[in-house]
């Protein structure tokens, strides 16, 4: 809509009553706050012919408004300058009303949040030799301005140490780099798409990042609790991630806790996932993943290295597959823990060889990743799979088809304690890495 | 009583600082060619076919052209061609 108006034509979308939030961050994301729009109740997607019809009669008037008469800005009510300030019967008192109307107006996570005082800020800067005006990035999905000191201002909210402000700072910086809009559309989606953040290199054991037990709440996981938290609180804060603005999820996801883990390069057969990335090994880096969903794949009893391949790569099969493209496969993360990477390491197989193997086996049913999608009249099956709809469901159950079009497609990070169970998750698009060490102070 | 004073967490947004003016509207859409840009999912196209002909219903000489974006975003050529041949534009997600 945006791009027609600066062609000179004006525009108008429909959008659906829970999409307005969004409609009003994203026209001031994307640089035209009086944009317009009109209001009908209900999503279409999902909706009978008749209520879509009756609820585009209802909203005609406001169409032909929009379209005709002068237009103004729409307040999107955010405050981005003020100090805060909070009154009460002594400091605690004050703080518990900080944090009652933070997370009232859904500042935080919804968790006890640490008072930025500009004392603790200035504290929290000392970990970084950056200046507190250094603009970092536009921050997606909303492209706020992440200064340096926005950044340690969230850090401060989220509890975290000035030691841990450079790996903020890059994984900030790691998302803006995200495909070539920052991931904006992913992040905005109404599936429960989430960052994970992974760390690599000396800093790991220095900052105490878990590499073991890494996921999940509790004192070996306070550095990847607090560093993830960090960074949730500045994409909400600075990228505008709030749900029903531009996080427009439907149901949710405990992933969007968001965690910072690192990666057990000690008890891997391999070189670190960031030197798959370019970078050294005694270099230090944060990866940015944005992950889709979560599986557990047990092994009970595998010891060869084809055999626990075999039993991931069949892990990998699970979710539903895009027709929007020709080829359309999916990405997985694979959280191997040592008891499975050692063996396959040192039964021969190289990472590359690994990731080559278990793409070669992740093959499921195309018929089963659609069974139940109706093809005929959604044009987001594009005409490199219109041939389907010639099929019955009986035929597109027999293709076979790999989950992952390409090896690349398969990254393996070694995570974990001892036990042969493997995480899987979705994931997409390609992870961005970033190196820590230029941050620090 | 005590005063807590505390750095706001916020980012003000970049479309917000370089923000741009949405274009003039016509008075009427008397005789003017409506877009009708589609991103391909179910329901929206029933509903911007209905807009479509209630502005034909309700102004003389409207025009209707269809296009189908087949994603949101649309991508660009479709974006271009809709604004190169329509005086307004109608969008739905749908979703």
């Amino acid at each position: 809509m945006i791009e027609l108006e600066k062609m000179g034509r004006p525009a108008v979308a429909i959008v659906s009553g829970r999409f307005e939030k969004d409609a009003v961050a994203s026209s001031r994301a994307f640089g035209m706050p009086d944009l317009q729009w009109v209001v009908v109740p209900r999503i279409y997607r999902n909706l009978e012919p008749e209520f879509s019809i009756s609820q585009t009669e209802d909203a005609i008037d406001d169409l032909i408004g929009s379209l005709t008469s002068s237009i103004d800005e729409r307040k999107s009510g955010i405050d981005t300058e003020n100090t805060l300030r909070y009154e009460g019967t002594d400091r605690y008192d004050a703080i518990l009303r900080m944090n009652t109307e933070l997370n009232n107006e859904d500042l935080g996570d919804g968790l006890f949040l640490y008072p930025a005082t500009p004392e603790a800020v200035a504290g929290m800067l000392t970990g970084t030799k950056l200046p507190p005006d250094h603009v970092v990035c536009d921050m997606p999905p909303g492209f706020g301005v992440a200064t340096v000191e926005k950044i340690a201002i969230n850090s401060v909210m989220a509890g975290a140490k000035p030691e841990h402000l450079p790996v903020v700072i890059a994984a900030v910086k790691a998302l803006s780099k995200l495909q070539k809009d920052g991931g904006k559309s992913l992040l905005m989606s109404t599936s429960p798409q989430a960052p994970l953040l992974i760390v690599n290199g000396p800093l790991t054991k220095q900052l105490g990042v878990n590499p073991r037990s890494a996921l999940g709440p509790g004192r070996d996981n306070q550095v990847n609790t607090v560093i993830g938290r960090a960074f949730l609180l500045c994409f909400r804060n600075i990228g505008y991630w709030y749900p029903g603005h531009m996080d427009m999820d439907t149901i949710g996801t405990t992933r969007k806790f968001i965690q910072c883990i690192g990666e057990n390069e000690d008890m891997s057969p391999w070189d670190g996932f960031h030197v798959d990335q370019g970078f050294k090994a005694d270099e230090s880096t944060v990866s940015v993943f944005v992950t889709d969903g979560e599986l557990d794949v047990q092994d009970q009893g595998n010891h060869t290295a084809e055999g626990l391949l075999r039993n991931l790569a069949y892990g990998c099969i699970f979710g539903t597959r895009s027709l929007q493209s020709k080829k359309g496969g999916g990405q997985r993360l694979i959280l191997m823990p040592p008891d499975v990477a050692r063996p396959v390491g040192a039964q021969g197989f190289s990472k590359q060889a690994a990731r080559e193997f278990i793409q070669e086996h992740a093959v499921g049913s195309l018929g089963q990743m659609i069974e139940y999608m109706p093809l005929e009249g959604e044009a987001r099956v594009t005409e490199e799979w219109k041939w389907l709809e010639k099929l019955t469901p009986k035929q597109r159950l027999e293709i076979s088809i790999n989950v992952m079009d390409s090896p690349s497609d398969c990254y393996i990070v070694v995570v974990g304690a001892d036990r042969a169970k493997t995480a899987v998750f979705p994931s997409g698009p390609a992870p961005v890495t970033e190196g820590i060490d230029q941050y620090m102070a | 009583m005590h005063l807590l004073e505390v750095n706001n967490p916020v980012a003000v947004q970049r479309g917000v600082l370089n923000a741009l003016k949405a274009s003039p509207r016509p008075q009427s859409l008397e005789g003017k060619t409506v877009g009708l840009l589609w991103s391909g999912t179910h329901g929206g196209d029933i509903a911007l076919n209905r807009a479509g002909e209630m502005l034909q219903e309700r102004f003389g000489g409207v025009k209707v052209n269809f296009y189908n974006g087949n994603n949101y975003p649309a991508p660009p050529p479709i974006v271009r061609q809709a604004g190169e041949e329509c005086d307004v534009v109608i969008g739905a997600t749908a979703d």
